[in-house]
């Protein structure tokens, strides 16, 4: 078990403030996904626990070490930025043996575990942006350590390698406390347990996902009967029945009510992700 | 397959040296001049005087110094791009989260800008000696001039590894130029040494030449010394 506690930490650049008095303590194993809308802080925060950034005032303490002061405690951490940060003038084995050398791990398991083999003897400069990325992604994973600070690990790439790092990651959750940075609110409904939303370099809320209750929720129900005549609901998007809730329970009541005027629903879905709401108030 | 050392600095000297080939042609052929000026000076202008005390020999081997300078000044100049390069790429980023402190990086790419200067003035030095012999006019002055221009890059070299670390406005590129304003300061430091070559007698041009090379390389102690509160690890952010 470890624990990763921030104590009124302020921390920015050229002594301009961005993160402002942020406390914070994680303690369960997890995939701790970090929302926020640009500028608001994340990088900073990242920066700051993985000790490249040193508070103005504060402190990152890591299973008992103040990670700024400790050399060995950053060893301990994981930090992927969303700058790409492998020599260019390499080839993929080559950048992959450069950092191995310097954090240790082996280049050849990590190229077999992303599926990388193919690109093995390749110069960096010469792959796409997607590929690119991948590579970047591969050099987090060489070692493994206690806290992995991850910042849109699946920018630019396609979605069946995203799976795949989101899977890595699960993986590594299980013991480990992950904080995963993304724009895309449904890849963090379905990575994250826990949801750190920054607003104005503060953290304006740290909650389990499936705590955070929605003002209104909207339900698409696709079936092939007029169901706006039993239920409150519109022909709406995508050939959907909208239905608004307050809450998920009471979807299911209406679900209960369809079944039992024998309608057929081949489909029922959330529309709007939980996560949207918080975003766009962030 | 060409595999990676495991020493840092060796590794960032490859690495300078892949990454900015045409710096290592220009050093060449600077050194190149620099060896045939201190040779054909030495070998058939030997107690031609010149004005006053100057011997026109000695100034011709003399001004070989600046020459091997600039070659040392524009042959590390490929690992100063390289350090501009992997900041403005996150590489210096992720060293940072490795463990590694602003001091361990920047110590890294100094050491490599040394090997590179030690390198190039081994390779002078043995040119010099081969070229004195064939010739016969000696190696002892093509030599000295070694030394002079060794100790001189090695502080040029220094000062300004460390300033384009520490002041970020040298990094930058400026107007009508695209090589970071920083590579200039090599060039302009090299110059009093021209001027030595021509009107100073040759003992008293080496003394000067010395004397400002123990100048920068005081000022590059100090701004070693100072380095770990002017380089803050936010500076090598990209």
């Amino acid at each position: 078990m470890h624990t990763l506690e921030l104590h009124n930490v302020n921390s920015g650049y050229n002594k301009k403030t961005v993160l402002h008095d942020v406390s914070l303590t994680i303690q369960e194993p997890s995939i701790y996904v970090v929302l926020g809308p640009n500028g608001a802080g994340k990088t900073t925060l990242f920066r700051t626990i993985a000790g490249i950034l040193e508070p103005y005032s504060g402190e990152v303490v890591f299973d008992g070490e103040n990670v700024a002061s400790s050399r060995d405690v950053r060893k301990r951490i994981n930090y992927l930025s969303h700058y790409n940060a492998i020599p260019e003038e390499m080839t993929v084995y080559n950048a992959l043996t450069f950092y191995a050398n310097m954090q240790g791990g082996s280049a050849d398991e990590v190229l077999e575990l992303l599926h990388l083999q193919e690109l093995r003897d390749k110069k960096i400069y010469d792959l796409s942006q997607g590929q690119k990325k991948r590579v970047s992604v591969a050099k987090v994973f060489l070692q493994e350590r206690d806290l992995y600070l991850i910042d849109e690990p699946t920018s630019n790439l396609d979605p069946g390698y995203s799976k795949e790092i989101r899977d890595i990651l699960m993986k590594l959750s299980k013991d480990r406390i992950v904080l995963y940075s993304t724009h895309n609110l449904y890849e963090a409904n379905d990575i994250g347990t826990n949801l750190i939303l920054i607003k104005n370099g503060t953290i304006a809320l740290s909650e389990k996902i499936a705590n955070i209750k929605l003002r209104e929720y909207r339900v698409g129900i696709r079936t092939s009967t007029d169901i706006s005549k039993i239920v409150d609901a519109k022909k709406g998007e995508q050939g959907y029945y909208v239905v608004s809730v307050s809450s998920p329970e009471e979807a299911g009541r209406i679900l209960k009510t369809l079944i039992e005027h024998g309608v057929l629903v081949t489909e029922m879905r959330q529309l709007e992700n939980p996560l949207q709401e918080l975003y766009e108030t962030a | 397959m060409r595999q990676l050392g495991r020493k840092p600095a060796i590794i960032t000297v490859k690495r300078g040296l892949a990454l900015s080939k045409s710096y290592v042609v220009f050093a060449i052929f600077f050194a190149s001049v620099a060896i045939l000026t201190a040779n054909f000076g030495n070998a058939f202008l030997r107690g031609v005087p010149g004005n006053s005390d100057v011997y026109v020999g000695t100034s011709l081997s003399l001004l070989s110094v600046p020459l091997t300078a600039i070659a040392a000044v524009m042959l590390t100049t490929s690992v100063i791009l390289l350090y501009v390069y992997d900041k403005n790429n996150g590489v210096l980023e992720y060293f940072l989260s490795l463990g590694m402190n602003q001091e361990d990086i920047y110590k890294r790419y100094l050491k490599a800008g040394v090997i590179l200067v030690l390198l190039l003035m081994a390779g002078v030095a043995v040119a010099n000696v081969a070229v004195g012999l064939v010739l016969r006019g000696g190696v002892t002055l093509p030599l000295v001039a070694t030394g002079v221009a060794t100790a001189l890059a090695l502080s040029i070299v220094s000062f300004d590894t460390m300033a384009m670390m520490t002041f970020s406005l040298l990094q930058k590129p400026r107007a009508g130029a695209n090589q970071p304003l920083g590579l200039a300061l090599g060039g302009l430091l090299v110059l009093p040494a021209y001027l030595t070559a021509f009107i100073l007698p040759g003992i008293v041009a080496v003394a000067v030449d010395l004397a400002e090379a123990v100048i920068i390389a005081a000022l590059s102690i100090a701004l070693l010394l100072l380095s770990s509160r002017l380089i803050s690890r936010e500076k090598l952010l990209p």
